[in-house]
C-alpha cells in the first residue's frame, strides 16, 4: 500500500455481506483494495478493484476467482476499503453482478464453506398496544384450494355466538371480524382478525360438538370462505399423536390467557400463584434451545418476570411447556418463566418429529396453526397492556 | 429501496420477477433483453440455478423522464425458486422496489401459483416488506397455449385465486411471443416510481 492510500469504508460483514459491499463499490465506481479479515479464517483476503469492478483477489495461496468465491462464505468478520491506485494484471474478467450471483449460488449449493459461528436466531415480533385499543391480527394469503363455499356477513352481524355448538371453520376473504367474550359487564371485544385469518379455534375440528368459546361479529361487511372441514379433519387425523396433543394444548393456552384478559378488564379477582411456595421449572431467559415438556400431573404457572411481573396462564395435565422454533407465543422461555407446584410430573418430548410434522403440513393447516400462535402472542401482549392500565399486577 | 448515485446522477431501482418455476420469468427477461436491446446497458448475467436460471441485467427505461435531474436506471432480476437459494434471494429481494409476479396459466399449475405467491409474501416479510405495500404487477403468462388446445385457467379464475386480496394490475401475457411483456414491465415501472415518489415526496 502506498502512502496516498486512504481508508474510506470499514464495517462488519455480519451487517453488510460481501455481495452488498461489491455492489456498493461498484455503484461508486471506486478503485482500490478491499481487505476482509475473519477470526475463523486462517488468512485475510484482499480484493482489487478498478472503476468499481473486481480485477483480482488474493487469499492465502489462492488468486483470482478461486480466492474470491470462498469469501461469500464468510458470515462474520471485518472489511475495510482503501482508495488507492491498483496496478497489476486484470485476472478477473467476469462481471460484478455475475460474480455476486454466482458466489451466492455456490454458497446456497453448499459448495462454499461457511466460515463464522452459526447464528440463526429468529427475531420475535413486537407489537405495541395502547391498552384500550383492540389489536388487529393480520393473516397470510388465503389458499383457495381449501375454500368450498363463500358467505357474506353485514356489519354487526353475528357470525358465531358464544356458547353455541358449531364445527365450521372459516377463513376471512375480505373484511375484519371482532372476537368478543360475553361477560358480566356486557360484551367485551378482545381482538380483531383481518383477511387471511381463521374464524373458529383449533378445537373446532378436534372435538365433536364443539362449544364456541367466543362470539365473532362482522366489523363492516365481511366475506368468509367456508373451509373444507373434511379435508382438514383428515389431515388432522393424519398428524402424529403428539402433534395433535400439542395443538389441543395450544388452544387451551389461548383460552387461559384470554380468560385472564377478561378477568383483568372486568376487575375480577384473579387467581394468582404463590410463587414463593413453587419451584422454578423453566427460567425466563433469552437464548433458548428447543425444549418441550408434557405435563403428566400437577400444574404449572406461566409467569412473566421481566420487565414487569405478570401471570399469563395456568396449565395442567396434558399441556406442553417449553420452546418450539415454529411457534412464537411471546410466553416461555423468552418472555416468561414456568413455575411448578409440588405435584408436577413431566416428561421431555423430542422436538424433531414435531418440527417435521409441522413442515409437512399443508399451507392452510400451517396457516391455522400460525394463526392460533399469533392469537396467543397478541393476547399475551394485550394482557400485559390491560394489566398495566388497570394497575392490577398479579403478584401479591 | 432505490439507491441514489450522486456521482453518476442516477437513481437505481430494482425490479424482481417472481413466480413458480418454469412459469416464464426468465423468458420474460430474455424477451426484454432482446426486444429492448438499445435500452440495456451491459451484458446479461445468467446463472444456472437448480430448476431455473437466475438472470440479471441493467435497463434504462425510456420515456419516464428524469427525476430531479437524475436518470432512472433499473436492475432487472429473476429469483431462483428453490428454497435452498436463500442467499441469492436475500440479495435480490432486499431493497426491492417493484415485483412482477409471473403466474402460469396452465390449469395444472394452479396450486403452484398460489404457493409461490405465498412464498413471495413470506420472503418479503423476512426482509421487512409487506406484499400489500410493495409495488406489484401480475402477469398471467402462457395465454398462447390456448391455441394449442391446452387447458388454461380463465383470467377471471386467476384473478380470483391470486389477486383478490392484492387488487393490483394484472396482464395476460405470452412471454414466448412477447405479448404483454412490455406492458407488464411498463406498469410495474409506473407503480414503482409512483411509490418512490410518494415515499420521498418527490412529486414536483
Amino acid at each position: 500500500m502506498n502512502s496516498s492510500a486512504k481508508n474510506v469504508l470499514t464495517g462488519d460483514l455480519k451487517y453488510l455481506g460481501l455481495g452488498d459491499i461489491l455492489q456498493l463499490i461498484g455503484a461508486n465506481g471506486s478503485t482500490g483494495v478491499l481487505k476482509l479479515s475473519c477470526r475463523f479464517a486462517p488468512h485475510p483476503a484482499l480484493l482489487y478493484f478498478k472503476d468499481g469492478n473486481p480485477v483480482d483477489a488474493r487469499c492465502g495461496d489462492l488468486g483470482g476467482l478461486d480466492a474470491l468465491y470462498p469469501l461469500f462464505g464468510w458470515t462474520e468478520g471485518a472489511f475495510e476499503f482503501t482508495q488507492e491506485a491498483v496496478h497489476g494484471q486484470k485476472v478477473i474478467n467476469k462481471s460484478r453482478m455475475g460474480i455476486i450471483l454466482e458466489g451466492l449460488k455456490l454458497k446456497d449449493d453448499g459448495k462454499i464453506e461457511i466460515i463464522g459461528p452459526d447464528s440463526l436466531l429468529g427475531v420475535a415480533k413486537t407489537t405495541g398496544f395502547s391498552g384500550e385499543e383492540i389489536p388487529l391480527v393480520k393473516g397470510p394469503l388465503v389458499d383457495y384450494m381449501y375454500v368450498v363455499d363463500e358467505e357474506d356477513f353485514f356489519d354487526g352481524e353475528h357470525i358465531v355466538e358464544e356458547g353455541r355448538h358449531g364445527n365450521w371453520m372459516w377463513v376471512i376473504l375480505e373484511g375484519v371480524v371482532e372476537i368478543a367474550k360475553e361477560t358480566s359487564a356486557g360484551t367485551l371485544p378482545i381482538l380483531r382478525l383481518g383477511s387471511g385469518c381463521f374464524v373458529g379455534s383449533l378445537a373446532t375440528f378436534l372435538v365433536h360438538g364443539n362449544i364456541r368459546a367466543a362470539s365473532v361479529v362482522a366489523v363492516g361487511n365481511v366475506q368468509l370462505g367456508v373451509l373444507d372441514s373434511q379435508r382438514l379433519a383428515q389431515e388432522y387425523a393424519g398428524l402424529p399423536r403428539e402433534f395433535r396433543h400439542l395443538l389441543v394444548s395450544l388452544d387451551r393456552r389461548l383460552k387461559a390467557t384470554t380468560a385472564r384478559v377478561i378477568a383483568t378488564r372486568t376487575g375480577k379477582q384473579l387467581i394468582s400463584p404463590d410463587l414463593d411456595a413453587m419451584t422454578p421449572f423453566l427460567p425466563q431467559r433469552d437464548a433458548a434451545e428447543e425444549i418441550l415438556h408434557v405435563i403428566h400431573s400437577g400444574e404449572v404457572w406461566v409467569h412473566r418476570e421481566r420487565p414487569k411481573p405478570l401471570t399469563l396462564a395456568r396449565l395442567g395435565k396434558g399441556d406442553y411447556v417449553g420452546h418450539l422454533p415454529f411457534l412464537h407465543l411471546r410466553q416461555e422461555p423468552e418472555f416468561a418463566a414456568v413455575y411448578a407446584d409440588a405435584e408436577l410430573v413431566t416428561e421431555s418430548v423430542p422436538v424433531a418429529p414435531l418440527k417435521e410434522a409441522y413442515e409437512g403440513m399443508s399451507s392452510t393447516f400451517k396457516n391455522i396453526v400460525d394463526n392460533a400462535a399469533a392469537c396467543v402472542s397478541v393476547t399475551t401482549e394485550l394482557l400485559s397492556a390491560v394489566s398495566e392500565q388497570k394497575g392490577t399486577l398479579t403478584t401479591n | 429501496m432505490a439507491i441514489f448515485n450522486l456521482k453518476k446522477r442516477e437513481i437505481e431501482c430494482k425490479i424482481v420477477y417472481y413466480g413458480p418455476g418454469r412459469g416464464g420469468k426468465t423468458t420474460n427477461l430474455e424477451y426484454l433483453f432482446k426486444a429492448y436491446k438499445k435500452q440495456v446497458t451491459g451484458e446479461m448475467v445468467s446463472i444456472n440455478t437448480e430448476g431455473d436460471r437466475t438472470l440479471f441485467f441493467d435497463f434504462l427505461p425510456i420515456g419516464l423522464g428524469k427525476i430531479r435531474g437524475c436518470d432512472v436506471r433499473v436492475q432487472l432480476y429473476t429469483v431462483p425458486g428453490q428454497v435452498k437459494y436463500s442467499s441469492t434471494r436475500k440479495l435480490v429481494l432486499r431493497g426491492v422496489d417493484g415485483v412482477v409476479f409471473v403466474a402460469d396459466s396452465l390449469d395444472v399449475r394452479r396450486e403452484k401459483n398460489m404457493l409461490s405467491l405465498q412464498d413471495l409474501q413470506k420472503n418479503l416479510k423476512e426482509y421487512g416488506k409487506s406484499i400489500f405495500k410493495t409495488p406489484l404487477v401480475l402477469q398471467y403468462n402462457k395465454r398462447d397455449l390456448a391455441d394449442d388446445g391446452i387447458p388454461l385457467m380463465s383470467i377471471e379464475q386467476m384473478n380470483k385465486d391470486l389477486n383478490r386480496q392484492l387488487k393490483v394490475p394484472s396482464f395476460p401475457g405470452s412471454a414466448v411471443k412477447g405479448n404483454g411483456v412490455g406492458a407488464t414491465l411498463k406498469e410495474c415501472l409506473k407503480q414503482t416510481l409512483k411509490s418512490l415518489q410518494k415515499e420521498f415526496k418527490w412529486a414536483q
